[in-house]
């Protein structure tokens, strides 16, 4: 079967699928060729085959058939991905990972899953994390020693995964062939549950007592998880007792974990615990100018305090802002200036638009002059309340995705061409009476602060 | 007879999908000059879009799935607002592998602590893989609702880019464009007429406009305000 022949399939059931389940479950999937006639087509989970399974097959098979029907061509459906390959380059022959592999050894590769560009190096010290760098890097140092595990708890994006890191590279630096592996909790669990439903529970638990540090990230997300914690219970006593190194983070003290069992929370606290701050502001601007100086920005000391006194919260979010302004700047070829930057992150830092209704339009108007609703609503047509009446409309036309018509009848049931009147007619006195204008900007400010 | 031409009408139709290339970008040229650099850099990381219903942001996030697809690459699409939505399970392990994927009205999911989840750990494995999130909500990561805060400042990490609201002039040039793309000449007077008279966010405007392809495809009609507005009228 060609890989042509799956392209006119996909041609043909585009006519029949609406374009958003057809990009969901259709389109995905990828089409390996395959010598006897039939057609192997790879979705990249479970899930999502069983659901083409159900709901599409059929119709697949169907328009396969209806293309060479002298040739039956048989549809067979796999998990499995095509692995990350160029995407421009079409004709390249594609790798594929099946899941049948995948499956027979769900466990992660040691040190590769270490990210070599956190070290302690690339750390910026402050305050706020002086004393976890310090207990860190005599971990590093000195593996599998006095302070075992290493708790580092602390808020979202404040460096833990960083510090972490940094300590798994230090210890490989020290000893390169020892065994180091980096993994999200949830990763821990899910490898877990694969392990459990293919019999190979003794393999995971070998695999995860040989390893000379094993280093576990946001291990909050064990809560609630009891057999995981359970597991995890006794691969912790094993590696403790061999001295190998344990390394934790968790957004929040031990103790603090809703859903961790007790026995476990004892132990976290037996080596060194540790805690990350969120970073003064000095400490952001430092960080900020050196993410600028690895991304290649060049970030004058005032832009720098200008988005470090507004972003607090965490580094990811900071990071979030350089990328954005880097970004700009490419696109715009403009200087990073505190103007360019007031305009490239307008979206970021200021409030946000709020999803305003007519409703609130017409309270707010009539706060605004000191009227009532109801007066807006009614047949009356002296000037002071007109002219509110004008207003209100106007704003509701410019915030609002109502249909004229639909304003007028909010508005006491008034045709839309009062709506269209209304709008022309406040236009016009904007220009001209700046009592209006300033009338009409307040409204505005008030509405989508 | 009336079934014959009506299927006639839909066969002869020219479908209106979402390409960057029919995008009208208005007020939003830099965002959408910033994530078609996303789509083809295939540089690892999140690319997050927000902005009110009808801006375009899910004829952006499947022109973007289209194009990676087109070019021999593996994307997936999902809306968290579709009417049948799948379990949180859609997105388990083996979604990673994929070169892009595009997650569509992320609110939808705000506060649901199964979804939240699934989100952040696949977050964790697109990043670890070297993969590409794209992804799309009516606010700022912040401010969706979310109850993660795990999730939230990761949704911040990437990029971040809001759309700005279209004016009726915009929202005119965007009717005649994809008027355009059916095959359909949609006057100016006649594209303000529905402007004025019709709700003016952009998913009520197309859906307004496939509607009226068909029938003036089954009349053999142009459309004229006089043809438009008897159709609309039977209609109510």
């Amino acid at each position: 079967m060609d890989a042509h022949l799956w392209k006119q399939c996909l041609d043909r059931l585009e006519e029949e699928i609406p374009e958003q389940p057809f990009n969901t479950w259709i389109r995905p999937l990828h089409a390996e060729p395959h010598p006897e006639g039939n057609l192997r087509l790879l979705a990249p989970n479970r899930f999502v085959l069983d659901w083409v399974r159900e709901h599409y097959l059929g119709l697949i098979q169907d328009t396969l058939t209806g293309l060479t029907p002298e040739q039956p061509t048989q549809v067979r459906l796999e998990v499995g991905t095509r692995q990350q390959a160029p995407v421009d380059k079409p004709r390249e022959p594609a790798r594929f990972t099946r899941s049948s592999s995948r499956e027979q050894s769900p466990l992660p590769a040691t040190n590769h899953t270490l990210n070599s560009t956190f070290t302690f190096e690339t750390f910026v010290e402050g305050k706020s994390n002086q004393l976890a760098k310090a207990a860190s890097m005599q971990i590093g140092e000195n593996p599998g020693g006095a302070y075992n595990p290493l708790f580092i708890y602390g808020g979202v994006g404040l460096g833990k995964t960083h510090l972490m890191h940094a300590v798994g590279n230090l210890i490989l630096q020290g000893k390169p062939n020892a065994r180091v592996v980096y993994l999200h909790s949830e990763r821990f669990v899910a490898d877990m549950v694969k392990a459990l439903q293919h019999n190979a529970i003794n393999e995971f638990k070998r695999y995860y007592r040989s390893v000379d540090a094993l280093l576990i990230d946001d291990i909050q997300f064990f809560a609630g998880k009891e057999r995981s914690q359970e597991e995890f219970f006794h691969t912790f006593n094993a590696l403790l007792e061999s001295q190998q190194q344990i390394i934790l983070t968790c957004d929040r003290y031990p103790k603090e974990v809703d859903g961790l069992e007790e026995r476990l929370k004892s132990r976290f606290g037996w080596g060194l615990t540790v805690a990350i701050e969120p970073p003064e502001l000095e400490t952001r601007v430092a960080i900020l100018m050196a993410k600028a100086a690895q991304a290649q920005v060049e970030m004058p000391d005032e832009v720098a305090f200008f988005i470090a006194k507004r972003i607090k919260s965490n580094i990811r979010e900071l990071e979030g802002a350089l990328r954005r302004v880097a970004a700009s700047s490419r696109f715009t070829g403009r200087a990073v200036t505190l103007d360019f930057v007031k305009e490239a992150l307008r979206d970021l830092l200021a409030l946000q638009d709020k999803l305003v209704s007519i409703e609130n339009i017409q309270k707010t108007v009539a706060e605004y002059y000191k009227i009532r609703v109801a007066d807006l609503l009614s047949a009356r047509r002296s000037r002071s309340i007109a002219r509110p009446r004008q207003v209100a409309m106007a704003l509701a036309k410019e915030l609002t995705s109502h249909s004229l018509p639909e304003i007028g009848d909010s508005f006491g049931g008034r045709d839309h061409t009062t709506v269209l009147h209304a709008c022309r007619k406040v236009a016009e006195l904007r220009e001209t009476d700046i009592r209006i204008k300033e009338d009409y900007y307040n409204l505005l400010r008030t509405l989508t602060r | 007879m009336a079934t014959t031409l009506q299927q006639l009408a839909l066969q002869l139709r020219l479908p209106d999908r979402a390409r960057f290339a029919n995008f009208y970008p208005g007020p939003n040229r830099e965002s959408l000059q910033q994530l078609q650099t996303f789509v083809e850099q295939r540089e690892s990381g999140s690319f997050f879009l927000w902005g009110r219903p009808g801006e375009g942001k899910s004829h952006l996030l499947m022109a973007a799935a289209q194009q990676v697809n087109g070019q021999g690459g593996q994307a997936f699409y999902l809306s968290l607002a579709a009417p049948e939505l799948p379990s949180p399970a859609v997105l388990a392990e083996g979604m990673e592998g994929i070169d892009l994927l595009a997650l569509d009205d992320l609110e939808q999911v705000a506060g649901r602590r199964e979804w939240e989840e699934v989100l952040f750990a696949l977050y964790n494995r697109v990043r670890q893989q070297g993969g590409r999130l794209l992804l799309a909500a009516q606010s700022r990561p912040d401010q969706c609702g979310f109850m993660l805060p795990d999730l939230v400042s990761r949704l911040q990490w990437g990029l971040v880019f809001g759309l700005r609201p279209l004016d009726d002039a915009d929202r005119i040039r965007v009717l005649q464009l994809r008027a355009s793309g059916r095959g359909l000449d949609l006057p100016d007077e006649v594209a303000g007429y529905l402007i004025k008279r019709y709700p003016r966010d952009l998913a009520s405007l197309c859906a307004l406009l496939e509607r009226l392809d068909t029938v003036s495809l089954q009349a053999q009609r142009r459309l004229t305000i006089p043809f438009i507005k008897q159709v609309l009228e039977r209609e109510t």
